[in-house]
């Protein structure tokens, strides 16, 4: 056995494919690896040569965002709340609603409407956002928001809120439903033997169960939420809006790198690092909520196994 | 917990009721849209260059720069993609640095798209001097979508029994045999599902062209890789900041040629899928 085993190895490539295959394969995770580097490297690089000129401690704790002023103020706080406000708002409105969409799909609708509601879930995560965002400013501001609230800005955070939730829905759905599939089948079961209705099992046994699935499910769709883009730039910003204020309605981290024409900045300037220290700042946000919704998910997978 | 005993409760009718919410949160986008998009779309709007005039701009440049795009960054990211997977899950020895390349490409999927942007306007319009042209755009979304065909595509084949490979191997077939063989086209269908996700995600996004330079106001349709980015979802961004000017109407039409170019990508998807099962069984 062992003999044949090496001789196995030894045998020499048969033909081109075999010469040629792992060579063209290794360079292609070589250029993927030059890639990852390429672009972590220069967000990296930028990022130190910002940090340079503006000290970190002043970055984070000043309490303006005026990169084009006079005498520019560099403190990300207020694009950062403004990133917090539209993933909490978003997440406020798209966690129930996907929770009981989710469970909905599971346990209650037919083998029909429930191929309907994947199929809605598939092509809602494939509108691009742009489009969320062009729908939020032309219709859930003018139509639907001033019918409620006459006085209501035509960029408000609650439009962009909405837009971003629907965003984020089939994320929280899909995650959702594969958790509610992982709980045994014999807990419902239980329940049922027991007397309770289908109801009350649903809300005490399995959502409880698959608590730690469903919170992963919630990370991972707020990752998503705090790096959109195009929605807040539309729907919560002013674009020609070069100051900062409070009364100004809201810019996040991703409407500032959006909205000002960084294209217009000559590399190595302090303006320019300022894109590349956002960015940090998103890609630093985004990765601790998507890193802590994998980790969730690798452990209750794990948990299942054992 | 299919079954007979499928009783309505207070539970089930409140999730209901949410879930016809959802559907129809989801209409109303499609609806709103198509509504607006109604009074622009025509042939000419489809082939007509830009023009100050709301009633007379067309998304003839932004629609040929978009099939630019998803050409390039098809071409770019799905052999890079598909290969590195094959490398990875086939090829290279478990640990070690293409273990790291593995794990750092599926973290930067979470990377948002915008970012990429940032990262491109330095690396491709600034470093190689590429400029805001199509051909940067194809990279910087190629690789935005590169992590995606990665993760996809490493899963697919991951999928493959291995029994298919053993059997393989115990004939004496060599390692590029059994990959041609036996892991590509069972991992086929996978892949190819998973590589559209991610053309289909790149092509539409907007936030990472934007920071790259692209324009929305372009008289002529480019013809090559070199002439200026321009792309629909830009244009529908540009519009939609000036729908108080007659341009609403226009951002739709660009919208709505948008989701007929996704359309038509996961219809060839599909097609392609089809085919390729009709050929491994």
């Amino acid at each position: 056995m062992k003999a044949a085993g090496l001789s196995l190895k030894r045998r020499a490539p048969r033909g081109p494919g075999d010469r040629l295959a792992r060579p063209v394969f290794l360079s292609c995770a070589v250029v993927t690896a030059a890639a990852l580097v390429a672009v972590v490297g220069v967000l990296g690089v930028e990022t130190v040569r910002f940090f340079g000129t503006v000290s970190p401690g002043r970055f984070l704790t000043e309490a303006a965002w005026t990169p084009f002023a006079e005498e520019p103020r560099f403190g990300v706080l207020p694009l950062l709340a403004a990133t917090a406000q539209i993933t909490v708002g978003a997440a406020v409105f798209a966690v129930p609603a996907g929770l009981m969409t989710a469970v909905y799909m599971e346990h209650y609708a037919g083998v029909r409407t429930e191929r309907v509601l994947a199929g809605v879930t598939t092509m809602l995560a494939a509108v691009p956002t742009v489009i969320l965002g062009y729908v939020a400013l032309t219709f859930v501001t003018p139509v639907i928001l001033r019918t409620l609230w006459p006085g209501t800005e035509a960029f408000n955070a609650m439009s962009a809120c909405l837009a971003v939730g629907l965003m984020i829905l089939p994320t929280v759905i899909v995650f959702t439903r594969s958790a509610l599939r992982s709980v045994p089948r014999a807990l419902m079961e239980a329940g049922l033997a027991l007397g309770a209705g289908r109801g009350r099992v649903v809300a005490r046994v399995l959502v409880p169960a698959a608590l730690p699935g469903i919170v992963a499910a919630v990370f991972l769709a707020t990752a998503r939420a705090a790096g959109e883009t195009m929605i807040v730039t539309l729907a919560a910003g002013n674009q020609t809006q070069l100051a900062w204020s409070p009364l100004e309605g809201l810019r996040t981290l991703t409407a500032f790198i959006a909205q000002s024409s960084l294209g217009d900045a000559p590399s190595g300037t302090v303006r320019y690092g300022a894109f590349f220290a956002v960015s940090a700042v998103l890609v630093a946000v985004t990765w601790g909520l998507h890193a802590t919704g994998s980790f969730l998910i690798s452990r209750t997978r794990a948990g299942d196994a054992g | 917990m299919r079954g007979p005993n499928r009783r309505r409760d207070g539970v089930g009718t409140a999730c209901g009721v949410v879930a016809g919410l959802v559907a129809a949160a989801f209409l109303t986008v499609t609806g709103v849209l198509a509504v607006k998009a109604w009074s622009v779309l025509d042939f000419a709007f489809l082939f007509d260059p830009s023009s100050r005039m709301a009633d007379r701009t067309g998304i003839g440049p932004a629609l040929a720069g978009t099939l630019w795009l998803a050409v390039l960054t098809a071409a770019f990211a799905f052999p890079v993609g598909v290969g590195t997977a094959v490398y990875l899950e086939e090829y290279a020895s478990r640990g070690g640095a293409a273990a790291v390349v593995g794990k750092v490409a599926a973290h930067l999927a979470a990377v948002p798209p915008v970012v990429y942007g940032v990262a491109g306007l330095a690396l491709f319009v600034r470093g190689l001097g590429m400029g805001p042209s199509l051909l940067a755009g194809g990279c910087t979304l190629a690789a935005l979508a590169l992590p995606t065909v990665i993760v996809t595509a490493r899963t697919a084949i991951r999928a493959v029994p291995r029994g298919l490979r053993e059997a393989a191997y115990g004939m004496g077939a060599t390692r590029w045999q059994v990959v041609r063989g036996q892991v590509l086209p069972a991992a086929a269908s996978g892949i190819v599902t998973g590589s559209c996700a991610g053309l289909t995600r790149a092509v539409g996004e907007a936030a990472p062209l934007l920071v790259l330079g692209a324009v929305s106001f372009m008289t002529f349709a480019p013809r090559s890789p070199a002439d200026p980015l321009t792309s629909l979802p830009t244009q529908v961004f540009a519009w939609s900041a000036r729908s108080q000017q007659d341009f609403a109407a226009a951002a739709a039409g660009a919208g709505v040629a948008l989701l007929l170019v996704l359309l038509v990508v996961n219809l060839v998807a599909l097609a392609v899928r089809r085919r390729l099962r009709g050929v491994s069984t």
